[in-house]
């Protein structure tokens, strides 16, 4: 008898909550409306930012990217495997020359990662004295390599930005007429202006370097 | 007749799609910044390859037709026209010319709307295009293409005005198994043909993947 209540209770008029449909589709299309249209201006004015590695390698080449921008260039040369090289260098002083090149690059590129500001700061106007030694110090690793046998060559890698050919032009003026240049492989790409670089990717000083220093 | 509805399911639908949404939003927004891109590192090799050259600006390209273009010179030498580094018209792709000792002969593209030998990058889409028939006529046995591409760039572009020409011909002419090289130009570092005896500058080398 319980159940037949029950059931006659299921029944009974009771008071439902009832509201219109109509403003709860309203708020519905608009959000939806409101995020599309964001999701498109967003795909249209701000192009897609591209982050760059610092370590590149093709084979055994690997990059000694220079990154050349109105205002001058930017250098970011390779360590992760020049510490390899290092490694295998039997004669001591050579030894000593490729740990310095290693801390002053290491240290080179933890003051970048350091500045906080804008990294088109660290352009600079490309000075003749400096890309010579440059030159002379990527000819001295690769000589250096391929003397120990070890499949290792440093070539120089130019990121062009626009506007950023005037410093290409310095530079590759200066590399014309160095005899150390003669046996260093180029090769270039054009970069757009958002475009950048992830210097956070690259390796930091390590406590061992400094303590060589 | 007011058609009424349980409000439970609805909110619910509402609330979770517009939940998703936003995380869609957010995670797309996210992603895109933060995209990593490996640079292709083409290499420049010597070669026994003839280059044949292209000016890439504001989106557009020209092959250059040497021989003509020579002749043209060589007709405004005689004349007295192109003395004393004078910049004299070439009659080709209203470009214009300049001789210098260092350089060879230098090209300058100013104006180039309307002429007919400038071709938009946009149209490698279309089949048989003349911009499609003149990168066809490469060899590339014997050939490959050299790019002086401008690097100038407009208030409102994030591009130099012939990277995105250049990219895409450069990517239509590796799947034809053609070389490509190219160098950043502008106004002050026009293009220029000269001979490796003039100048070590003047060279101009295929750059491609060790592996190709």
């Amino acid at each position: 008898m319980a159940s037949r209540a029950s059931r006659y209770a299921r029944y009974l008029p009771e008071q439902k909550l009832e509201v219109s449909l109509f403003p709860f589709l309203s708020i519905f299309l608009s959000v939806m409306g409101v995020l599309s249209f964001i999701n498109i201006l967003s795909s249209i004015h701000s192009p897609q930012k591209i982050e760059m590695a610092t370590e590149l390698e093709q084979g055994y080449k690997v990059a000694f990217q220079m990154f050349s921008l109105p205002d001058g260039i930017i250098i970011v040369p390779p360590v992760k495997r020049l510490k390899d090289l290092q490694q295998v260098v039997t004669d001591a002083d050579v030894r000593d020359e490729i740990a310095t090149i290693i801390v002053q690059r290491e240290q080179f590129i933890a003051n970048v990662k350091a500045y906080k500001g804008n990294l088109d700061d660290f352009a600079v106007a490309p000075d003749v004295d400096h890309i010579a030694d440059l030159l002379k110090e990527i000819r001295f690793i690769n000589e250096e390599a391929l003397k120990h046998n070890f499949l290792y060559e440093e070539f120089i890698l130019f990121g062009i930005y626009p506007n950023g050919g005037k410093a290409y032009h310095k530079v590759r003026d200066v590399m014309a007429l160095s005899e150390d240049a003669a046996s260093i492989s180029i090769g270039l790409e054009p970069l757009d202006a958002n475009w950048t670089l992830n210097i956070n990717g690259t390796p930091t000083l390590d406590a061992g370097q400094q303590g060589a220093q | 007749m007011k058609q009424f509805i349980n409000v439970d399911s609805l909110t619910d639908i509402v609330s979770n799609s517009v939940g998703i949404l936003i995380i869609l939003a957010v995670v797309s927004l996210i992603h895109d910044n933060s995209k990593a891109y490996q640079l292709e590192i083409p290499i420049e090799h010597q070669s026994e390859l003839s280059p044949v050259f292209i000016i890439a600006k504001d989106d557009s390209l020209i092959v250059l037709d040497t021989d003509k273009i020579f002749t043209n010179a060589a007709m405004q030498a005689t004349d007295g026209a192109a003395g004393g580094k004078r910049i004299f018209p070439l009659d080709y792709g209203q470009l214009f010319g300049q001789i210098d000792d260092d350089h060879g002969i230098m090209f300058h593209a100013q104006d180039i709307e309307g002429s007919e030998d400038w071709h938009h990058f946009s149209t490698l889409e279309k089949n048989n295009s003349g911009l499609q028939q003149q990168l066809n006529k490469i060899d590339p046995k014997k050939q490959f293409a050299y790019f002086f591409v401008y690097d100038e760039v407009g208030e409102s572009n994030i591009s130099g005005s012939g990277f995105e020409s250049f990219r895409k011909t450069r990517e239509y002419l590796k799947m034809r198994y053609i070389k490509s090289g190219w160098k950043p130009v502008d106004s002050d570092n026009p293009a220029s043909i000269c001979d490796v005896s003039f100048s070590p500058l003047c060279k101009y080398l295929p750059s491609y993947l060790g592996s190709s």
